[in-house]
Protein backbone atom coordinates (compact mmCIF):
# COMPACT_ATOMS: atom_id res chain seq x y z
CA UNK A 1 0.00 0.00 0.00
CA UNK A 2 2.90 2.36 0.74
CA UNK A 3 4.31 1.68 -2.74
CA UNK A 4 0.87 2.31 -4.31
CA UNK A 5 0.61 5.60 -2.41
CA UNK A 6 4.10 6.63 -3.53
CA UNK A 7 3.32 5.83 -7.17
CA UNK A 8 0.02 7.74 -6.92
CA UNK A 9 1.72 10.83 -5.51
CA UNK A 10 4.37 10.68 -8.26
CA UNK A 11 1.62 10.43 -10.90
CA UNK A 12 -0.30 13.34 -9.37
CA UNK A 13 2.78 15.54 -9.40
CA UNK A 14 3.58 14.44 -12.95
CA UNK A 15 0.09 15.29 -14.25
CA UNK A 16 0.14 18.66 -12.45
CA UNK A 17 3.57 19.41 -13.91
CA UNK A 18 2.23 18.55 -17.37
CA UNK A 19 -0.75 20.89 -16.85
CA UNK A 20 1.70 23.69 -16.07
CA UNK A 21 3.92 22.84 -19.06
CA UNK A 22 0.89 22.97 -21.34
CA UNK A 23 0.09 26.44 -19.93
CA UNK A 24 -3.41 25.35 -18.90
CA UNK A 25 -5.42 27.58 -16.60
CA UNK A 26 -4.66 30.82 -18.37
CA UNK A 27 -4.16 34.14 -16.63
CA UNK A 28 -7.85 34.98 -16.40
CA UNK A 29 -8.94 38.64 -16.06
CA UNK A 30 -12.22 40.48 -16.08
CA UNK A 31 -12.27 42.06 -19.52
CA UNK A 32 -15.34 44.25 -19.15
CA UNK A 33 -18.03 45.44 -16.80
CA UNK A 34 -20.50 43.24 -18.65
CA UNK A 35 -18.42 40.18 -17.85
CA UNK A 36 -18.32 41.15 -14.16
CA UNK A 37 -22.09 41.67 -14.16
CA UNK A 38 -22.69 38.27 -15.74
CA UNK A 39 -20.45 36.54 -13.21
CA UNK A 40 -22.17 38.34 -10.32
CA UNK A 41 -25.60 37.32 -11.58
CA UNK A 42 -24.41 33.74 -11.89
CA UNK A 43 -22.90 33.76 -8.38
CA UNK A 44 -25.98 34.93 -6.51
CA UNK A 45 -29.41 34.39 -8.05
CA UNK A 46 -31.32 37.66 -7.95
CA UNK A 47 -28.25 39.87 -7.61
CA UNK A 48 -28.66 42.56 -10.26
CA UNK A 49 -25.64 44.88 -10.22
CA UNK A 50 -26.57 48.56 -10.07
CA UNK A 51 -23.04 49.88 -9.56
CA UNK A 52 -19.64 48.31 -9.97
CA UNK A 53 -15.96 49.00 -10.10
CA UNK A 54 -13.33 46.83 -11.75
CA UNK A 55 -9.79 46.35 -10.58
CA UNK A 56 -7.52 47.98 -13.18
CA UNK A 57 -5.81 44.67 -13.90
CA UNK A 58 -9.11 42.79 -13.94
CA UNK A 59 -8.33 40.46 -11.04
CA UNK A 60 -11.50 41.36 -9.17
CA UNK A 61 -14.44 43.70 -8.82
CA UNK A 62 -16.83 45.18 -6.31
CA UNK A 63 -20.51 45.33 -7.19
CA UNK A 64 -23.59 46.69 -5.47
CA UNK A 65 -27.24 45.95 -6.18
CA UNK A 66 -30.36 48.03 -5.67
CA UNK A 67 -30.93 46.40 -2.27
CA UNK A 68 -27.57 47.76 -1.09
CA UNK A 69 -25.85 44.37 -1.05
CA UNK A 70 -22.15 44.50 -1.91
CA UNK A 71 -20.39 41.64 -3.65
CA UNK A 72 -16.69 40.94 -3.94
CA UNK A 73 -15.73 39.07 -7.09
CA UNK A 74 -12.24 37.67 -6.73
CA UNK A 75 -10.07 35.66 -9.09
CA UNK A 76 -9.59 32.08 -7.99
CA UNK A 77 -7.29 30.13 -10.29
CA UNK A 78 -8.81 30.31 -13.75
CA UNK A 79 -12.25 31.17 -12.36
CA UNK A 80 -13.86 33.80 -10.15
CA UNK A 81 -15.38 33.22 -6.71
CA UNK A 82 -17.84 35.67 -5.18
CA UNK A 83 -18.90 36.67 -1.69
CA UNK A 84 -21.57 39.03 -0.42
CA UNK A 85 -19.87 41.31 2.09
CA UNK A 86 -21.50 41.79 5.47
CA UNK A 87 -18.79 43.68 7.37
CA UNK A 88 -15.78 45.87 6.71
CA UNK A 89 -13.44 44.48 9.35
CA UNK A 90 -10.86 43.39 6.77
CA UNK A 91 -11.13 46.48 4.57
CA UNK A 92 -8.03 48.68 4.22
CA UNK A 93 -7.60 51.75 2.00
CA UNK A 94 -4.21 52.85 0.73
CA UNK A 95 -4.66 55.65 -1.81
CA UNK A 96 -5.92 53.92 -4.98
CA UNK A 97 -5.69 50.46 -3.48
CA UNK A 98 -8.51 48.90 -1.51
CA UNK A 99 -7.89 45.64 0.32
CA UNK A 100 -11.11 43.69 0.81
CA UNK A 101 -11.57 40.54 2.87
CA UNK A 102 -14.45 38.56 4.26
CA UNK A 103 -13.00 37.30 7.52
CA UNK A 104 -13.03 33.77 6.09
CA UNK A 105 -9.71 32.07 6.66
CA UNK A 106 -9.64 30.29 3.32
CA UNK A 107 -11.12 33.02 1.12
CA UNK A 108 -8.08 35.24 1.07
CA UNK A 109 -8.36 39.06 1.07
CA UNK A 110 -7.55 40.78 -2.20
CA UNK A 111 -6.05 44.19 -2.91
CA UNK A 112 -7.85 45.91 -5.77
CA UNK A 113 -6.47 48.85 -7.73
CA UNK A 114 -9.62 50.92 -8.10
CA UNK A 115 -8.06 54.26 -9.05
CA UNK A 116 -10.02 57.26 -7.81
CA UNK A 117 -12.98 54.98 -7.05
CA UNK A 118 -11.12 53.33 -4.17
CA UNK A 119 -12.11 56.01 -1.66
CA UNK A 120 -15.73 56.01 -2.80
CA UNK A 121 -16.06 52.25 -2.37
CA UNK A 122 -14.14 52.28 0.90
CA UNK A 123 -16.65 54.76 2.23
CA UNK A 124 -19.57 52.62 1.09
CA UNK A 125 -18.05 49.51 2.68
CA UNK A 126 -17.66 51.38 5.97
CA UNK A 127 -21.43 51.53 6.13
CA UNK A 128 -21.48 47.76 6.57
CA UNK A 129 -21.48 46.61 10.19
CA UNK A 130 -18.15 45.77 11.77
CA UNK B 1 0.31 -11.02 -6.46
CA UNK B 2 -3.04 -9.50 -5.36
CA UNK B 3 -5.93 -9.72 -7.84
CA UNK B 4 -6.73 -6.39 -9.44
CA UNK B 5 -10.31 -5.08 -9.41
CA UNK B 6 -11.99 -3.03 -12.17
CA UNK B 7 -10.87 0.27 -10.62
CA UNK B 8 -7.20 -0.75 -10.30
CA UNK B 9 -7.21 -2.00 -13.89
CA UNK B 10 -8.75 1.28 -15.06
CA UNK B 11 -6.31 3.65 -13.31
CA UNK B 12 -3.66 3.71 -16.11
CA UNK B 13 -6.42 4.45 -18.62
CA UNK B 14 -7.71 7.23 -16.36
CA UNK B 15 -4.28 8.87 -16.38
CA UNK B 16 -3.90 8.50 -20.15
CA UNK B 17 -7.39 9.92 -20.70
CA UNK B 18 -6.61 12.93 -18.48
CA UNK B 19 -3.43 13.58 -20.46
CA UNK B 20 -5.37 13.29 -23.74
CA UNK B 21 -8.00 15.73 -22.44
CA UNK B 22 -5.25 18.14 -21.38
CA UNK B 23 -3.87 18.07 -24.92
CA UNK B 24 -7.39 18.79 -26.22
CA UNK B 25 -7.71 21.63 -23.69
CA UNK B 26 -4.43 23.16 -24.82
CA UNK B 27 -5.78 23.53 -28.35
CA UNK B 28 -9.46 24.27 -27.65
CA UNK B 29 -10.08 25.31 -24.04
CA UNK B 30 -6.97 26.28 -22.02
CA UNK B 31 -9.19 27.31 -19.11
CA UNK B 32 -10.74 23.84 -18.84
CA UNK B 33 -7.85 22.86 -16.57
CA UNK B 34 -6.09 24.73 -13.79
CA UNK B 35 -2.96 23.03 -12.40
CA UNK B 36 -3.75 23.76 -8.72
CA UNK B 37 -7.32 22.58 -9.18
CA UNK B 38 -6.06 19.40 -10.85
CA UNK B 39 -3.58 18.85 -8.02
CA UNK B 40 -6.37 19.20 -5.45
CA UNK B 41 -8.68 16.86 -7.36
CA UNK B 42 -6.06 14.14 -7.80
CA UNK B 43 -4.93 14.45 -4.17
CA UNK B 44 -8.55 14.04 -3.09
CA UNK B 45 -8.73 10.92 -5.26
CA UNK B 46 -5.57 9.43 -3.80
CA UNK B 47 -6.64 10.22 -0.24
CA UNK B 48 -10.03 8.69 -0.90
CA UNK B 49 -8.41 5.50 -2.18
CA UNK B 50 -6.15 5.32 0.89
CA UNK B 51 -9.05 5.85 3.31
CA UNK B 52 -11.10 3.36 1.30
CA UNK B 53 -8.37 0.74 1.66
CA UNK B 54 -8.31 1.26 5.43
CA UNK B 55 -12.09 1.01 5.82
CA UNK B 56 -12.89 -1.58 3.14
CA UNK B 57 -12.66 -4.38 5.69
CA UNK B 58 -15.61 -3.00 7.64
CA UNK B 59 -17.75 -2.65 4.52
CA UNK B 60 -16.86 -6.18 3.37
CA UNK B 61 -17.61 -7.52 6.88
CA UNK B 62 -21.02 -5.80 6.81
CA UNK B 63 -21.71 -7.24 3.36
CA UNK B 64 -20.86 -10.78 4.48
CA UNK B 65 -22.87 -10.40 7.69
CA UNK B 66 -25.92 -9.50 5.58
CA UNK B 67 -25.13 -12.35 3.16
CA UNK B 68 -24.87 -14.82 6.03
CA UNK B 69 -28.41 -13.83 7.03
CA UNK B 70 -29.75 -13.75 3.46
CA UNK B 71 -33.31 -14.74 2.66
CA UNK B 72 -32.36 -16.58 -0.52
CA UNK B 73 -29.32 -17.37 -2.66
CA UNK B 74 -29.21 -15.82 -6.11
CA UNK B 75 -25.95 -17.34 -7.35
CA UNK B 76 -23.72 -16.51 -10.30
CA UNK B 77 -26.02 -16.89 -13.32
CA UNK B 78 -25.52 -14.37 -16.15
CA UNK B 79 -28.88 -12.76 -15.44
CA UNK B 80 -27.86 -12.30 -11.79
CA UNK B 81 -24.97 -10.08 -12.91
CA UNK B 82 -27.33 -7.91 -14.96
CA UNK B 83 -29.90 -7.74 -12.16
CA UNK B 84 -27.19 -6.92 -9.64
CA UNK B 85 -25.76 -4.16 -11.84
CA UNK B 86 -29.17 -2.55 -12.42
CA UNK B 87 -30.14 -2.84 -8.75
CA UNK B 88 -26.81 -1.37 -7.63
CA UNK B 89 -27.25 1.55 -10.04
CA UNK B 90 -30.75 2.12 -8.65
CA UNK B 91 -29.25 2.15 -5.15
CA UNK B 92 -26.53 4.51 -6.35
CA UNK B 93 -29.21 6.91 -7.61
CA UNK B 94 -30.87 7.09 -4.18
CA UNK B 95 -27.56 7.25 -2.31
CA UNK B 96 -26.49 10.08 -4.58
CA UNK B 97 -29.81 11.90 -4.34
CA UNK B 98 -29.68 11.65 -0.56
CA UNK B 99 -26.08 12.84 -0.75
CA UNK B 100 -27.40 16.09 -2.17
CA UNK B 101 -30.54 16.45 -0.08
CA UNK B 102 -29.37 15.56 3.44
CA UNK B 103 -26.56 17.75 4.76
CA UNK B 104 -24.94 14.89 6.71
CA UNK B 105 -24.35 13.00 3.49
CA UNK B 106 -23.67 16.19 1.50
CA UNK B 107 -20.79 17.02 3.87
CA UNK B 108 -19.09 13.91 2.54
CA UNK B 109 -20.13 14.22 -1.11
CA UNK B 110 -19.48 17.98 -1.51
CA UNK B 111 -15.78 17.24 -2.17
CA UNK B 112 -16.73 15.85 -5.56
CA UNK B 113 -18.50 19.10 -6.49
CA UNK B 114 -16.24 21.78 -5.07
CA UNK B 115 -14.15 22.29 -8.22
CA UNK B 116 -15.20 25.15 -10.49
CA UNK B 117 -13.78 23.13 -13.36
CA UNK B 118 -15.33 20.14 -15.07
CA UNK B 119 -12.81 17.77 -16.53
CA UNK B 120 -11.67 14.17 -16.16
CA UNK B 121 -9.61 15.01 -13.08
CA UNK B 122 -12.85 16.14 -11.42
CA UNK B 123 -14.07 12.54 -11.67
CA UNK B 124 -11.28 11.44 -9.35
CA UNK B 125 -12.17 14.15 -6.82
CA UNK B 126 -13.66 11.73 -4.31
CA UNK B 127 -14.60 11.93 -0.66
CA UNK B 128 -12.41 10.97 2.29
CA UNK B 129 -15.34 10.80 4.69
CA UNK B 130 -17.81 8.52 2.91
CA UNK B 131 -17.24 5.68 5.37
CA UNK B 132 -17.71 8.00 8.34
CA UNK B 133 -20.95 9.31 6.79
CA UNK B 134 -22.12 5.67 6.37
CA UNK B 135 -22.97 6.32 2.71
CA UNK B 136 -22.30 2.64 1.94
CA UNK B 137 -25.48 1.52 3.71
CA UNK B 138 -27.51 2.38 0.61
CA UNK B 139 -25.66 -0.19 -1.48
CA UNK B 140 -25.04 -3.21 0.72
CA UNK B 141 -28.60 -4.39 1.40
CA UNK B 142 -28.83 -6.56 -1.77
CA UNK B 143 -26.51 -8.98 0.03
CA UNK B 144 -29.40 -9.67 2.40
CA UNK B 145 -31.60 -10.45 -0.62
CA UNK B 146 -29.03 -12.99 -1.77
CA UNK B 147 -26.59 -11.25 -4.13
CA UNK B 148 -23.04 -12.40 -3.47
CA UNK B 149 -20.86 -9.70 -1.85
CA UNK B 150 -18.12 -10.23 -4.45
CA UNK B 151 -20.66 -9.61 -7.21
CA UNK B 152 -21.89 -6.44 -5.47
CA UNK B 153 -18.36 -5.11 -5.04
CA UNK B 154 -17.57 -5.85 -8.69
CA UNK B 155 -20.64 -4.14 -10.15
CA UNK B 156 -20.11 -1.19 -7.78
CA UNK B 157 -16.58 -0.80 -9.07
CA UNK B 158 -17.74 -1.02 -12.71
CA UNK B 159 -20.33 1.66 -11.91
CA UNK B 160 -17.57 3.92 -10.57
CA UNK B 161 -15.34 3.29 -13.59
CA UNK B 162 -18.22 4.10 -15.98
CA UNK B 163 -18.72 7.48 -14.36
CA UNK B 164 -15.15 8.59 -15.08
CA UNK B 165 -15.56 9.43 -18.77
CA UNK B 166 -18.70 11.52 -18.33
CA UNK B 167 -16.75 14.25 -16.50
CA UNK B 168 -15.73 16.14 -19.60
CA UNK B 169 -16.61 19.13 -21.73
CA UNK B 170 -14.79 17.65 -24.69
CA UNK B 171 -17.81 15.52 -25.69
CA UNK B 172 -20.90 17.51 -26.54
CA UNK B 173 -23.60 14.92 -27.17
CA UNK B 174 -23.74 11.17 -27.69
CA UNK B 175 -26.17 9.54 -30.17
CA UNK B 176 -29.81 10.17 -29.28
CA UNK B 177 -30.56 6.56 -28.27
CA UNK B 178 -27.55 6.61 -25.93
CA UNK B 179 -28.54 9.94 -24.36
CA UNK B 180 -32.03 8.54 -23.77
CA UNK B 181 -30.87 5.63 -21.62
CA UNK B 182 -27.36 6.23 -20.35
CA UNK B 183 -25.74 8.89 -18.22
CA UNK B 184 -23.55 11.00 -20.50
CA UNK B 185 -21.21 14.01 -20.33
CA UNK B 186 -24.14 16.26 -21.25
CA UNK B 187 -26.41 14.93 -18.50
CA UNK B 188 -23.66 15.01 -15.91
CA UNK B 189 -22.54 18.55 -16.77
CA UNK B 190 -26.04 19.54 -15.64
CA UNK B 191 -25.47 17.69 -12.38
CA UNK B 192 -22.23 19.59 -11.64
CA UNK B 193 -23.71 22.97 -12.59
CA UNK B 194 -24.72 25.67 -10.13
CA UNK B 195 -27.04 27.36 -12.62
CA UNK B 196 -30.35 27.62 -10.70
CA UNK B 197 -32.33 25.40 -13.08
CA UNK B 198 -29.68 22.68 -12.95
CA UNK B 199 -29.20 22.51 -9.16
CA UNK B 200 -29.86 19.07 -7.66
CA UNK B 201 -30.71 17.40 -10.95
CA UNK B 202 -29.46 14.35 -12.88
CA UNK B 203 -28.27 12.16 -9.99
CA UNK B 204 -27.82 9.06 -12.15
CA UNK B 205 -24.74 6.89 -12.09
CA UNK B 206 -24.96 4.75 -15.24
CA UNK B 207 -28.61 4.80 -16.35
CA UNK B 208 -30.23 8.24 -16.71
CA UNK B 209 -33.64 6.54 -16.69
CA UNK B 210 -33.80 6.79 -12.87
CA UNK B 211 -33.87 10.59 -13.09
CA UNK B 212 -36.60 10.40 -15.71
CA UNK B 213 -38.59 8.00 -13.54
CA UNK B 214 -38.24 9.99 -10.30
CA UNK B 215 -38.63 13.53 -11.66
CA UNK B 216 -35.07 14.81 -11.31
CA UNK B 217 -34.08 14.93 -14.98
CA UNK B 218 -33.15 18.11 -16.83
CA UNK B 219 -31.76 18.32 -20.37
CA UNK B 220 -28.67 20.45 -20.94
CA UNK B 221 -29.46 23.66 -22.79
CA UNK B 222 -26.56 24.00 -25.19
CA UNK B 223 -26.95 27.79 -25.36
CA UNK B 224 -26.58 28.41 -21.62
CA UNK B 225 -23.10 28.85 -20.16
CA UNK B 226 -22.65 26.38 -17.33
CA UNK B 227 -21.01 27.49 -14.09
CA UNK B 228 -19.59 24.56 -12.12
CA UNK B 229 -18.91 24.07 -8.44
CA UNK B 230 -21.00 24.70 -5.36
CA UNK B 231 -23.42 27.50 -4.49
CA UNK B 232 -20.86 29.11 -2.18
CA UNK B 233 -17.63 28.52 -4.09
CA UNK B 234 -14.68 27.52 -1.95
CA UNK B 235 -12.30 30.15 -3.32
CA UNK B 236 -9.42 28.03 -2.03
CA UNK B 237 -7.26 25.13 -3.20
CA UNK B 238 -6.47 24.08 0.37
CA UNK B 239 -6.78 20.29 0.42
CA UNK B 240 -7.77 19.90 4.08
CA UNK B 241 -10.35 22.68 3.84
CA UNK B 242 -11.74 21.03 0.70
CA UNK B 243 -12.21 17.77 2.59
CA UNK B 244 -13.68 19.06 5.83
CA UNK B 245 -15.28 22.49 5.19
CA UNK B 246 -18.87 21.26 5.23
CA UNK B 247 -18.33 19.12 8.34
CA UNK B 248 -16.87 22.20 10.04
CA UNK B 249 -19.84 24.24 8.84
CA UNK B 250 -22.26 21.69 10.32
CA UNK B 251 -20.41 21.72 13.64
CA UNK B 252 -20.45 25.53 13.80
CA UNK B 253 -24.15 25.66 12.93
CA UNK B 254 -25.06 23.00 15.48
CA UNK B 255 -23.13 24.81 18.21
CA UNK B 256 -24.73 28.19 17.50
CA UNK B 257 -28.30 27.06 16.65
CA UNK B 258 -31.13 26.97 19.20
CA UNK B 259 -31.62 23.49 20.67
CA UNK B 260 -34.75 22.64 18.73
CA UNK B 261 -33.03 23.36 15.41
CA UNK B 262 -29.69 21.66 16.00
CA UNK B 263 -30.55 18.33 14.37
CA UNK B 264 -32.07 20.10 11.37
CA UNK B 265 -28.62 21.44 10.49
CA UNK B 266 -27.53 17.82 10.24
CA UNK B 267 -30.48 16.20 8.56
CA UNK B 268 -32.18 18.82 6.40
CA UNK B 269 -31.08 19.92 2.96
CA UNK B 270 -27.87 21.91 2.45
CA UNK B 271 -28.62 25.64 2.58
CA UNK B 272 -31.42 25.27 5.12
CA UNK B 273 -31.31 27.64 8.08
CA UNK B 274 -33.73 28.12 10.97
CA UNK B 275 -33.85 31.90 10.47
CA UNK B 276 -34.25 31.78 6.67
CA UNK B 277 -30.96 33.61 6.22
CA UNK B 278 -29.69 31.13 3.63
CA UNK B 279 -31.00 29.52 0.51
CA UNK B 280 -30.98 25.91 -0.64
CA UNK B 281 -31.45 24.71 -4.19
CA UNK B 282 -35.27 24.72 -4.09
CA UNK B 283 -35.42 28.36 -3.04
CA UNK B 284 -32.76 29.42 -5.53
CA UNK B 285 -34.60 27.67 -8.35
CA UNK B 286 -37.94 29.21 -7.29
CA UNK B 287 -36.38 32.67 -7.25
CA UNK B 288 -34.83 32.15 -10.66
CA UNK B 289 -38.16 30.98 -12.09
CA UNK B 290 -39.94 33.98 -10.57
CA UNK B 291 -37.38 36.36 -12.05
CA UNK B 292 -37.45 34.72 -15.47
CA UNK B 293 -41.16 34.01 -15.75
CA UNK B 294 -42.48 35.34 -19.07
CA UNK B 295 -44.71 38.39 -18.60
CA UNK B 296 -48.45 37.66 -19.11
Amino acid sequence: MVIQLGVSIALILGVTWLARQLALGRDVRLRSEDEARALARAAVCGFEPAALVLDRAGIGALLRDAQGRTMLLRRHGAQFAARLLDNHADTRLDRNFLTVGTGERFYAPITLDLGDQAQVWAASLRRLSN
Amino acid sequence: MPKLGPVEIAIPFFILAIIAEMLWARRKRPDAYEPRDTLTSLALGTGSTAVGALTAGFVVAALYWLYDHRITTIGWAWWAWIACFVLDDFNYYWAHRTGHRVRWFWASHVNHHSSQHYNLSTALRQTWTGFFALSFIFRIWPAFVGFNPAMLLTVGAINLVYQFWIHTEAIRRMPRWFEAVMNTPSHHRVHHAVNPLYLDRNYAGVFIVWDKMFGSFVTEDGDTRIHYGIVKQLGSFNLVWSVFHEWIGIARDMVSAPWRHKLSYLLREPGWSHDDSREGSDKIRARWEALNRPAD
